[in-house]
């Protein structure tokens, strides 16, 4: 970890962020920020920009309702505000689930935002209220709050399970710019082989599949750290055991992905099987075009790759067993509880290529520069030596000046990602594979 | 007098209940009678410092004033009490909701930004602050360019002690920043010869020193429930001597220290060595009643 004395351009932002970005997610849901004037605004500027131009949505962004507290409800207290501002909501805004989430000065000053909210217990739809303050955590955090939160009070209890249907958990809207994009693809995988996937911020879902996610028969959760807390709400209060597999990223990964899920979901094996021939064949069907222009101008490169904990390993890993790339350098950028680091640390064995980056983990933005002297033994004016060269760096914006210092070209991933304008891209499945090798070569066919 | 005279900013602190209030405001009135231009500022959500300044009537609070309006005028919120002593009232929110120590800053600010000390042309304001120093709002009189002399009401009860402990440790910390330094203890309650002496110990431990010695006395129960101070309501009394010996000194009282709390283990092992004295006492005066 950093041995900084001080916060350098991390990648992440408030809970309350992570909340509004996850409801922004969800279509229709509406969300009531109760805190300072000025929250939601900054907020919104942030994980637009930082997520591809993700914009506030249906009621959202800009027009995000906000009890904007002064110094007066500070010193009182909020509830009256709140209260009004509810109300007002209701009146104005036309929603289908309207979620009060919170700033950290009505948490300091104990404003009791449940109570509030159960005073609008018999509206017409439902109306609750989910505490983020940010002193309690980040936007990965606010993420887990919220989803906690709603399968608490939202989700409806006491569905008869279906075995043929699982949720989806650990790609974060408004943090993995490419969230949406990742859960169509994973999702239909999933249905290939036979589910029905609640992703809750995929393609065509609506709050019907979160009201409904107690049917589930299995949680997966896409991440060693995102949406495990939420995962382990939903088992404590609907009963859905859960699963952690990694984001997969490329063909090798995302097969090892299905055989995974298959088992912990008692999947039909031949389907599986089968499926993963059909979209291995597709996938090299694509892959096998970039071998000659690979091979004949030598395409393989060194790499650095910066990322959340969800990119950082999957990445990495494809980029050695699977484009043939030499990753000497990882830097997980999360500020990560202690006992998630080993877990995070075992994604990086057991490779096939048998070829492992250097892993650090650090939310200081600088450090990546300190962490690359000692992946690679820099030139002392040596008449020969051998350069970190031809290399390509895998992060998010913050890597511009370090990739302009180095001279190699950056392909942004990760948050924030103000350089892209992502649609449906993703990077995950078989699909992501292919994506991020193309994205990847074009950086190096770029110029001619 | 001169407007560029400089304005004697007291804060008094203590445990609640210990006998601030009364012991403020009669050092208020007393200072008052004589010739003190002073303002009572209450800084306690239960909003009571000046009751006795004013016949035991409440006054609108600055907070309640703020509440109801998006900006107060200072003049609104100050009202007179006996001899002339302005009375302001910071007030607070409901007890269980909102955050007293803003309210508490808030009020502090407000009257401070619209200048109204300098317009009194006030020798004295004293602060007359709730409790312990539980939070950062209930620091804003100590901190820098506010008070510049901190007294604190105790008794020689451990609690009492405890909390002027913890008070001297919020002294300590913002004197590093320019804030109040501490002017000494003011002796609450003390009868027991017994008393005496563990006050005085404990101010020697924390290298400060007793201002006064208040006596406990049926005279402040009679003038309080009169909604009176000793010094109104019994000027001739010994206890109002004894309060205006207290303005006297803290009126002559120039320089004030940083002090030196104790940790809590030692604060406790000074406890106890305390205690195990006067079972020692209380054992001897058995014997001796024995042997009579």
């Amino acid at each position: 970890m950093s041995s900084s004395k001080f916060v350098d351009r991390p990648r992440f932002h408030c809970a309350l962020g992570g909340a509004l970005f996850t409801l922004r997610a969800l279509q229709k849901a509406i969300p009531i920020i109760h805190a300072s004037a000025g929250c939601g605004h900054n907020l919104f500027s942030a994980s637009n920009a930082g997520a591809g131009y993700l914009g506030g949505g249906y009621c959202g962004g800009t027009a995000w309702s906000s009890t904007n507290v002064v110094e007066r409800e500070i010193v009182f207290g909020g509830e009256e505000r709140l209260n009004e501002q509810i109300r007002t909501t209701l009146d104005l805004i036309d929603g289908d689930l309207f979620v009060v989430v919170t700033g950290c000065m009505v948490e300091m000053i104990g404003d009791d935002v449940r109570a509030v909210a159960s005073g609008f217990a018999d509206s017409e739809v439902p109306v609750i209220a989910v505490p983020t303050p940010s002193f309690k955590g980040n936007s990965y955090d606010g993420y887990d709050m919220l989803l906690s939160g709603l399968f608490r009070d939202y989700v409806t209890q006491g569905l008869k399970k279906r075995a043929d249907t699982v949720n989806l958990l650990g790609s974060v809207p408004g943090q993995d710019a490419f969230y949406k994009g990742n859960l169509t693809e994973i999702s239909r995988l999933l249905q290939r082989i036979g589910f029905r996937v609640n992703t809750f911020f995929g393609e065509g879902e609506t709050l019907d599949n979160l009201q409904k996610a107690s049917e589930a028969s299995l949680t997966i959760v896409l991440s060693d750290v995102y949406g495990l807390k939420a995962a382990a709400v939903c088992e404590e209060v609907h009963g859905i055991p859960y699963i952690s597999l990694p984001l997969p990223v490329g063909a090798a990964q995302t097969s090892e992905f299905l055989r995974a899920a298959a088992v912990a979901l008692k999947a039909d094996a031949t389907t599986v099987e089968r499926v993963i021939r059909e979209e291995e064949a597709r996938y090299y069907d694509y892959f096998e075009r970039i071998a000659d222009i690979y091979n004949d101008v030598d395409l393989q490169r060194y790499a650095i790759v910066a990322g959340d904990a969800n990119y950082a390993p999957a990445v990495s890993r494809f980029l050695a067993d699977e484009l043939g790339w030499l990753p000497r350098l990882a830097v997980i950028t999360d500020l990560l509880e202690e006992e998630r680091i080993p877990v995070l640390q075992q994604r990086f064995t057991g490779w096939e290529s048998d070829t492992y980056p250097l892993v650090k983990f650090d939310t200081d933005t600088s450090a990546i520069q300190r962490y690359l002297a000692e992946a690679w033994e820099p030139n002392h004016n040596e008449r020969y030596a051998d350069t970190f060269s031809p290399t390509v760096l895998i992060g998010s914006v913050f890597e511009r000046d370090l990739a302009a210092k180095l001279g190699i070209p950056l392909l942004t991933l990760s948050f924030p990602v103000t350089n892209r304008i992502v649609l449906n891209q993703t990077y995950a499945g078989y699909n992501g594979g292919l994506g991020l090798t193309a994205d990847l070569l074009t950086t190096l066919v770029a110029g001619r | 007098m001169s407007k560029s005279k400089s304005i004697k900013q007291i804060a008094i602190y203590g445990k609640g209940g210990i006998g601030k209030s009364t012991t403020t405001s009669n050092l208020s009135a007393a200072l008052s009678k004589m010739g003190f231009r002073v303002m009572q500022f209450g800084c306690d959500p239960k909003s009571d410092s000046t009751n006795t300044l004013r016949g035991g009537v409440y006054i609108p609070t600055v907070l309640d004033t703020l509440r109801e309006k998006v900006s107060v005028d200072a003049h609104d919120v100050i009202y007179p009490g006996f001899n002339g002593v302005y009375c302001v009232e910071a007030g607070g929110p409901a007890p269980g909701v909102g955050c007293a120590g803003r309210g508490i800053i808030t009020a502090v600010e407000l009257l401070r930004q619209q200048h109204i000390f300098e317009e009194l042309d006030l020798d004295y304001v004293i602060y007359d602050v709730l409790g312990d120093v539980v939070c950062g709002g209930f620091a804003v009189p100590i901190r820098e360019g506010i008070a510049k002399h901190v007294f604190t009401v105790s008794s020689s009860d451990f609690m009492s002690l405890y909390a002027a402990n913890n008070l001297f440790r919020g002294i300590q910390k913002y004197s590093k920043s320019g804030g109040a330094l501490l002017g000494g203890v003011i002796a609450n309650s003390i009868n027991a010869g017994y008393s005496r002496e563990i006050i005085n110990d404990f101010v020697a431990r924390t290298q400060t020193k007793v201002v006064e010695y208040i006596p406990r006395s049926i005279t402040v129960t009679q003038c309080e429930l009169k909604g009176r101070t000793v010094i109104e309501a019994a000027p001739d009394s010994q206890q109002a001597k004894v309060y205006v010996a207290l303005a006297e000194k803290i009126a002559a009282h120039e320089q004030s220290e940083i002090p030196t709390p104790l940790g809590v283990t030692e604060l406790q092992e000074w406890a106890t060595s305390w205690s195990d004295k006067l079972l020692l006492q209380a054992e001897s005066q058995v014997e001796i009643g024995e042997a009579i």
